[in-house]
């Protein structure tokens, strides 16, 4: 008996809450594909390297003095803008042609190569750490547990929370909605939808930042980093539903646990297999995802 | 129907659009055969070697182009079927040193997964098939990456040097001017079946799918099997290309089955024309040769080819072919009458 406890302690629990502290991360990166799918109808197929340039803003800002958190501020007003002139220059551009999804998808593609290559040229191709804002661990119940960690979580939870109370409660909120339900009809009736469109994608990649300097101290900074991290994005975004903001965090939080412990089983070389094939399955059973579109209540 | 419709006066678009690309592809050819005789000329292996590998992923940018292009269905994963080739062949190729039984066993390998993969894949449309091809490409490339009797991430190497018996003559797989010449026959053959298939009803049928899936069926056409076979086609394209891979380069390597092999392909297609078969095999000329020659002044050519890309997709929708084939539609529907 003792024996399965003591699994539990020393094993599955911090299993289990490394993946809590990836599964809030995803959902950081998720939610803003999410809400730009939902609201634009629009792939954003770079916003994996919106996140590394996040990652790169703080690390570069980071080593000259800034301190992580003001860098928490700056980093999603630099965003802003760029998400801001990306949409207004690049997606707009496309977005009445024929086909929206494929175009959209290949022009954002495009972007990301693009970026992610001039990540290298700016900032050198090796593998980069910046220190942990806040070193030590704590002990809980026997279970040591890294601070930073535990401060993601919370940090995560917290943005999560204001993000859907945002759209879901208040009056910004509405003109999103609205605008993702049936864009004429809120124009028709005043709402500004060209600003709430390039506004809505300018926070996504804002998010997509926050969510590279959160997690620069733990994943490390590398010009792949987008890549590799908004194709589990992707997953969870897919199975949570393309556009529902519950759906992305239920998934987040679903998938990186089964990876999670599933890597306790099999080896972690075999995660990502079984995220791809939970995506697969989702797709074949229930192609919409897990919960509804942004609007579409 | 189809008498009507050539004794009238109006000559049929669609038919019009597929003779201007086999005239485009005809110049490809000769293009070709002229770069084989200099470069035989030259005693080159560079080069002809280069232009056999453009011609090679020609293929799997036709079998994009064939999903893409007709029944409108964008697929990131296609590199799944080109790695599935190249793999099947190689280790075939270690085992029995025979290039037909390597060819038969990548087109079966690739039938049978991609009637299976189709059957899932074909079950939604839009952005869920690209993510959905993107995710099975993905999980066969962690699988390959991760299993040590294919070499795992090392890839497989020492794919022994096969003759090609043609009947005719033998060429040799590591001659550069011969393989070079087969593999262009081989990706013309390709494109020469991909493009009477897409001309038949069943191309039609296609080609209405990616205009109105709806209203298919109301016409009494079955889309599901359309698109299964589509995709089955496209699959076998994109196998039997990949095949030719371990013969040209001796090995094979898990990239082949990654995100960026697709990427590639997707990037040739849209530069070369979407929807016109020959754009593939331009396209991935181009795309050769841009790198190579951006790639020798800088090592970050990715940029250069990204931004070109992004140029295409915002001002040249319609990519290379799309530019060039109204004037060839003219010049050879004008002779016509």
């Amino acid at each position: 008996m003792t024996d399965v406890f003591e699994y539990i302690q020393f094993v599955l629990a911090p299993q289990m809450i490394t993946g809590l502290a990836l599964g809030v991360a995803v959902v950081l990166v998720a939610i803003g594909l999410t809400i730009i799918f939902g609201l634009l109808d629009v792939i954003n197929m770079a916003h994996g390297e919106f996140y590394a340039v996040g990652a790169y803003v703080a690390l570069a800002l980071g080593t000259s003095g800034v301190s992580f958190w003001l860098l928490l501020i700056i980093v999603p007003l630099i965003m802003i803008p760029i998400g801001y002139i990306v949409e207004r220059g690049l997606i707009q551009r496309v977005f009445n042609m024929p086909d929206r999804h494929v175009t959209t998808l290949l022009l954002t593609f495009g972007l990301g190569l693009v970026v992610e290559e001039a990540l290298k040229v700016v900032f050198g191709p090796n593998t980069q750490r910046p220190a942990t804002p806040i070193p030590g661990a704590i002990e809980v119940m026997g279970i040591i547990l890294p601070t930073y960690r535990l401060f993601l979580i919370a940090v995560g939870f917290a943005i999560v929370a204001a993000v859907a109370i945002v759209v879901n409660k208040t009056r910004l909120g509405a003109l999103v909605r609205a605008a993702a339900f049936d864009r004429n009809m809120a124009a028709s009736l005043g709402v500004p939808v060209s600003l709430v469109f390039a506004g809505t994608f300018a926070f996504g990649v804002a998010l997509a930042g926050l969510a590279g300097v959160l997690l620069a101290p733990i994943y490390s900074v590398f010009p792949t980093m987008g890549r590799d991290f908004v194709f589990l994005a992707f997953t969870v975004v897919i199975v949570g539903g393309m556009g529902s903001i519950s759906g992305a965090v239920v998934a987040g939080l679903l998938i990186t646990q089964v990876q999670a412990i599933s890597s306790l089983i099999v080896s972690p070389v075999w995660s990502d297999p079984i995220v791809f094939s939970i995506m697969v399955l989702v797709l074949v059973v229930r192609p919409q995802g897990l919960f509804g579109r942004l609007g579409h209540a | 129907m189809r008498d009507n419709v050539t004794a009238a006066p109006v000559v049929d678009r669609l038919a019009l659009a597929m003779r201007a690309s086999h005239v485009l592809v005809a110049i490809f050819v000769v293009a070709g055969l002229v770069f084989a005789t200099v470069g035989v000329a030259m005693k080159d292996t560079f080069f002809l070697r280069l232009a056999t590998e453009a011609l090679i992923f020609a293929g799997l940018a036709l079998s994009v182009d064939i999903l893409l292009g007709y029944s409108g269905l964008l697929s990131l994963g296609q590199a799944l079927y080109f790695g599935l080739g190249a793999y099947v062949a190689a280790v075939v190729l270690k085992e029995i040193p025979s290039f037909w039984v390597a060819m038969g066993a990548a087109l079966v390998a690739s039938l049978v997964v991609s009637i299976l993969a189709g059957l899932i894949a074909n079950r939604v449309r839009g952005v869920y098939f690209a993510l959905v091809t993107f995710g099975l490409a993905q999980v066969a490339a962690k699988a390959v990456y991760n299993t040590r009797a294919l070499g795992a991430s090392d890839g497989m190497i020492g794919v022994p040097i096969v003759p090609i018996d043609l009947g005719v003559a033998t060429v040799m797989s590591n001659s550069p001017a011969g393989f070079f010449l087969f593999t262009l026959a081989f990706i013309v053959v390709l494109y020469a079946i991909s493009a009477y298939l897409l001309d038949t009803p069943f191309g039609r049928v296609l080609l209405a799918i990616r205009a109105n899936e709806r209203r298919v069926p109301s016409l009494g056409y079955s889309t599901r099997n359309a698109r299964l076979a589509a995709y089955v086609l496209a699959a076998v394209v994109a196998a039997l290309s990949g095949a030719l891979y371990p013969m040209l380069r001796g090995f094979v390597s898990p990239e082949l089955l990654f995100f960026t092999t697709s990427g590639n392909a997707v990037i040739t297609v849209v530069t070369g024309g979407v929807g016109t078969l020959a754009g593939a095999l331009y396209g991935s000329v181009i795309l050769t040769v841009l790198k190579s020659v951006i790639g020798s002044m800088t090592e970050h050519h990715l940029i250069v080819i990204g931004l070109l890309f992004m140029v295409t997709v915002i001002f040249l929708p319609k990519g290379l072919m799309g530019f060039i084939r109204p004037s060839i539609e003219r010049l050879i529907g004008g002779g016509s009458r």
